[in-house]
């Protein structure tokens, strides 16, 4: 009987979590659907009224994120060059350096880092910003006003996490860059024009393209995920429960489209 | 005044990177943002180490790279590769490409060599020959081959130095065999020369004993029956 019991709460346990699961999963579909229904009204936005919300959500995520994104950049350029001089052979890293770099820094660290860094500062904003003004009753003002709240909320910080995030992972690449140079001086003297000849034959026009995609999904994913878990919470109890959650789920997707997009278009 | 620098700072904040972007797409397209750049031809037949982006220098020095490369198919196969070089380096329309290897696992590079007879400048849209393939892959092979071949000489060599010196034992071997017979025959030959001295010995005191005989009694000996 008291096997059973057992038997019982762990199959009530696992029922509970998949119907969780699948819940959550329809939900964020109503959002999306949501959004992009809000989508269609944008003719009817004053993109002026988004202006003022994109610039600071810009200023923010982005450029308050420089100086972190940079040391960061930094520190993965020089750890990599530091690697790949001790484990790999000195005669000819000249030419390999290039190769290594773009193969690590630009195609996967670059976008993943810069994304991660984006998630934990600004998507955890972004999901207490939204958490506190549905506490304080504004979002419910906005929508009594007529205002389309998932256009006027979600969009510009939409439209500023594009923006900023493509600018970061190119500051990020340009930075790691150098910083790997300036690094494998100390083991190594590759000429500067070598340097960046070998980087611009090892990168490739699709390269390019893919940091963008990603960059792009990036900057669609952390701000939809993030508004999503802000627009939860229905007492402030909850709000630092949903903040976290919106931090380990966008980071979750992150790594997730990271990977498929690499399977997609690597393999 | 607070809002203006503020935007001027977000605006600079897209403007900086997307510049960096746009001058590594001009480089990597193989233009120079220093000088201005010419397009020519290149004429080859075999495309095995040479790839997009491709360095080409001039005594070592970066001129340009490659830009593209076309198959043509008659009348054989060959293969147009555009180099994107700079106006500023003088090169003659005979000028020759040589492909070779940088290092010993670098990339290929394109080295442009004018010729020593100096004759009208290389203008866009003019094909070079590339006249020399030096692939570090079949210098390998070579090389390769003669440590193969260098191998097989030094075992050679071993198997005739191991068979000379069984010959020379037993040449030895035999020589001490001949030695010890040889003595042998000068032992016996001693007791035969003692023999022979012993009858040579007898034979003179027959003869001597016939001489005084014959002295003695000279009609008798020679008449005697």
């Amino acid at each position: 009987m008291r096997l059973w019991g057992k038997i019982e709460n762990f199959l009530a346990l696992t029922g509970r979590k998949v119907i969780a699961f699948f819940s959550g999963y329809i939900e964020f579909q109503h959002y999306l659907k949501s959004i992009f229904n809000s989508f269609k009204s944008l003719k009817y936005l004053r993109l002026r009224s988004l202006y003022s919300t994109v610039l600071l959500q810009t200023k923010y995520t982005g450029l308050d994120a420089v100086f972190l994104i940079s040391v960061v950049a930094l520190m993965l350029g020089a750890t990599v060059i530091i690697q790949a001089s001790q484990k790999f052979p000195k005669f000819g890293i000249d030419s390999f350096i290039g190769d290594l770099l773009v193969l690590i820094i630009i195609r996967e660290i670059g976008p993943l880092a810069t994304a991660m860094i984006v998630t934990s500062r600004s998507g955890s904003a972004i999901s207490a910003e939204i958490a506190t003004q549905k506490q304080n009753h504004e979002i419910r003002s906005l929508e009594l006003l007529g205002i389309d709240t998932k256009l006027y909320i979600v969009f510009p910080r939409i439209i500023a996490s594009i923006l900023s995030i493509i600018s970061l992972v190119i500051l990020f690449d340009v930075v790691a860059l150098a910083g790997g140079y300036l690094i494998s001086r100390l083991f190594i003297f590759i000429p500067p024009q070598q340097f960046l000849a070998t980087i611009i034959n090892a990168f490739s026009f699709e390269d390019l393209l893919i940091t963008f995609l990603k960059s792009l999904m990036y900057g669609i994913l952390i701000p939809l995920i993030c508004c999503y878990y802000g627009f939860r919470p229905s007492t402030a109890f909850q709000i630092p429960i949903y903040v976290s959650r919106a931090v380990v789920r966008t980071l979750l997707s992150v790594f997730i489209v990271n990977a498929l997009i690499s399977f997609l278009f690597y393999l | 005044m607070a809002k203006r620098v503020f935007e001027i700072k977000v605006g600079l904040f897209f403007i900086i990177p997307i510049v960096l972007m746009i001058v590594f797409v001009v480089l990597k397209l193989g233009y120079s943002l220093s000088t201005d750049t010419i397009d020519v031809y290149l004429k080859i037949d075999n495309i095995k180490m040479i790839k997009d982006g491709t360095a080409v220098k001039v005594k070592g020095y970066d001129i340009g790279r490659v830009v593209s490369i076309e198959p043509v198919y008659q009348p054989e196969l060959h293969f147009l590769v555009t180099l994107r070089i700079s106006d500023q380096i003088f090169l003659n329309e005979d000028c020759v490409a040589v492909i070779q290897n940088q290092n010993v696992i670098g990339d290929a590079i394109i080295e442009l060599r004018n010729p020593v007879k100096k004759g009208k400048p290389l203008q866009p849209g003019d094909v070079v020959e590339g006249i020399e393939y030096v692939s570090i892959e079949a210098l390998l092979g070579d090389v390769h081959k003669l440590l193969v071949s260098v191998t097989d000489t030094v075992n050679i060599i071993k198997d005739i130095s191991s068979d000379s010196k069984q010959d020379i034992r037993k040449f030895l071997g035999e020589l001490s065999a001949s030695s010890s017979t040889l003595s042998n025959i000068l032992d016996d030959s001693q007791a035969d020369v003692v023999k022979t001295m012993g009858t040579l010995r007898q034979t003179s005191e027959t003869i001597k004993e016939i001489s005084d005989e014959l002295k003695k009694r000279p009609l008798k000996f020679l008449l005697k029956e």
